[in-house]
């Protein structure tokens, strides 16, 4: 164990039925009058952000605007962009209703809104910023995957280099997030099954890597055992309300997790693969994880050893040879990509992901080895090792 | 008095390295020029300022300007810690023990640098301890310590400017 850790979880988490219906009593406890309602088109389109909306102005809360034009893979200037509106409109809270993408573009609007400054390039770096003013800021998540709502961490894309960059502050935190089953039924099955495998990554690179701590750990293991249970019937039976909202919490105690104790080399290695080969992030998770496990497994076998109940069952489990438990865990995580992979066709190679060759790889080599998620990966990884696991992944 | 001598080492070493390994030629050469780093160890405590000029790692009286990035100790003991071979750059970050300001993937090219001024300056039992991995080395410890002993004799670590 680390002879030193922190751990911080300072969102409240409004879960369950009619949670959407309690954002404008929440709002108003934070004093806001006029929120500024994030989101993407997607979402506008298919009427899951009507239903948040529609929540708001039952409870007469309705929002000052609704911004829809956020990107699915968001950048600096869109923080800039909306940060401005935001001034400009007189708002005085932000409700983001999305996936990865709205969530995190909407943690960096709150950051320049707060430091009181008009570029985020200026505030990028690590436990750096002081706490500032405070901008009243509810997030409710719209795929079961992220985690975004409970994590002090934003990842946005700087259009110059094209690279993604990370803004570690407990102050991207939201006050509130509501988790609402209602806000994943739409999801379609692909995304439910590769959201998942986020989720699933995040919890147990949380588990594993150098800054793993017991109470980070205590999350990641409650949310690897629902991930397991639920996210085949979620990706089967989307409409199942009961594994929708095992696997939203799932997805959130995850975020806990590795907003406490980071994420390792397959999220460094993803991040670089969506800023070069713009591979969708959930996918180069579900892609990626068992190459990695795989990876770090000789560092990892205690660990692996731990997870192989929660993939396989007791039994099983206790029916493997202790050394042999290790490798276990990494087959049970491929076997349960391969089997969401039957039931919606999620790709598992990044061939399949539409990466047509492997001319891009030195470039996602040299840009991941740069990713401050590989600092506490269990094992080092030079761009040599990272490159033998793409390849290994193609 | 200890952090500020080995943070002098480390530039010293790093200038020694850009000769002898070609790891850390590779990572400094590839700086943009004017690239600065400041690593600072507390309140009114020893600082390192360095800056990426005309092919050298010039050590500078303060922060360089923009594009720097600056690492910062939270507090001496673990600066501490940190410049004695008791805690490496990943137990650092995973301790929360310092603080970044700028891009983190300039913070990951330092902590490369670091590793490998690390692997040369200490022991393997001490870097065993503090490491996942330890880099191979590409010449004897001795030639970078000798190189580092003969710097400071010709007073050729000075402030630039
Ligand atoms: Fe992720």
């Amino acid at each position: 164990m680390n002879a030193y850790f922190e751990f911080r979880n300072a969102v409240k988490l409004l879960c369950g039925e009619l949670a959407l219906e309690r954002i404008p009593s929440e709002l108003a406890a934070l004093g806001s009058e006029r929120p500024l309602l994030l989101s993407d088109a997607v979402l506008s389109k298919i009427g899951t952000l009507r239903l948040v909306q529609q929540a708001m102005e039952s409870e007469g809360c309705p929002p000052a605007q609704v911004y829809t034009d956020i990107p699915v893979d968001s950048s600096l200037e869109v923080v800039n962009r909306i940060a401005a509106l935001y001034r400009e409109l007189d708002c005085d809270a932000l409700v983001a209703v999305g996936g990865g993408s709205v969530i995190d573009t909407a943690k960096g609007v709150r950051l320049v809104l707060s430091q009181d400054t008009d570029d985020i390039l200026a505030l990028s770096g690590v436990e750096n910023l002081p706490l500032g003013a405070h901008v009243p800021f509810i997030v409710v998540p719209t795929t079961a995957g992220t985690g975004s709502e409970c994590t002090g961490v934003a990842v946005i894309r700087n259009d110059a280099n094209g690279v993604k960059m990370e803004f570690l502050s407990p102050f991207v935190e939201p006050d509130a997030a509501v988790i609402d089953p209602r806000m994943t039924l739409g999801l379609p099955p692909k995304a439910t099954a590769s959201t998942g495998m986020d989720a699933l990554c995040h919890a147990i690179e949380a588990l594993t890597c150098l800054q793993a701590n017991p109470l980070s750990s205590a999350y990641a293991m409650e949310a690897i055992r629902l991930i397991v249970r639920h996210l085949p019937e979620a990706t089967r039976r989307g409409s199942n309300r009961e594994a929708r909202f095992a696997m939203a919490l799932a997805s959130t105690m995850a975020g806990i997790a590795f907003s406490n104790s980071m994420v390792g080399a397959v999220h460094a290695i993803g991040h670089a693969l969506g800023g070069v080969c713009h591979v969708p992030h959930a996918v180069a998770m579900t892609i990626l994880l068992p190459h990695v496990m795989a990876y770090n497994a000789e560092r990892c076998a205690a660990d692996y050893a731990r997870l192989l109940p929660l993939l396989v069952g007791e039994e099983r489990a206790a029916a493997t040879l202790p050394a042999e438990r290790a490798l276990a865990a990494v087959e049970a995580v491929r076997a349960l990509s391969a089997r969401l992979s039957e039931l919606c066709g999620l790709p598992l190679s990044l061939h399949a992901a539409g990466v047509e060759n492997r001319l891009d790889f030195p470039r996602v080599a040299a840009v991941a080895v740069n990713d401050g998620a590989l600092i506490v990966n269990p094992r080092a990884a030079g761009e040599e090792d990272v490159l033998a696991i793409l390849n290994a992944a193609f | 008095m200890v952090v500020a001598l080995v943070l002098r080492v480390v530039h010293a070493a790093l200038t020694e390295l850009q000769r002898l390994d070609s790891r850390v030629r590779r990572e400094l050469e590839q700086m943009p020029e004017g690239m600065g780093y400041a690593v600072e160890t507390g309140y009114r405590a020893p600082t390192l300022y360095v800056r990426w000029s005309g092919g050298q790692l010039q050590r500078c009286a303060a922060a360089p300007p923009a594009p720097c990035c600056a690492l910062r100790l939270k507090n001496l003991p673990l600066a501490f810690l940190f410049c004695t071979g008791q805690m490496g750059v990943a137990q650092a970050y995973a301790r929360h023990a310092f603080t970044i300001s700028g891009d983190v993937a300039d913070v990951m090219k330092l902590a490369r640098l670091i590793n490998l001024v690390e692997a040369y300056l200490f022991p393997p039992l001490i870097t065993r301890r503090i490491m996942t991995d330890i880099p191979p080395l590409q010449v004897n410890p001795l030639r970078v310590y000798g190189g580092i002993a003969f710097g400071f004799l010709c007073n050729r670590y000075r402030l630039s400017r």
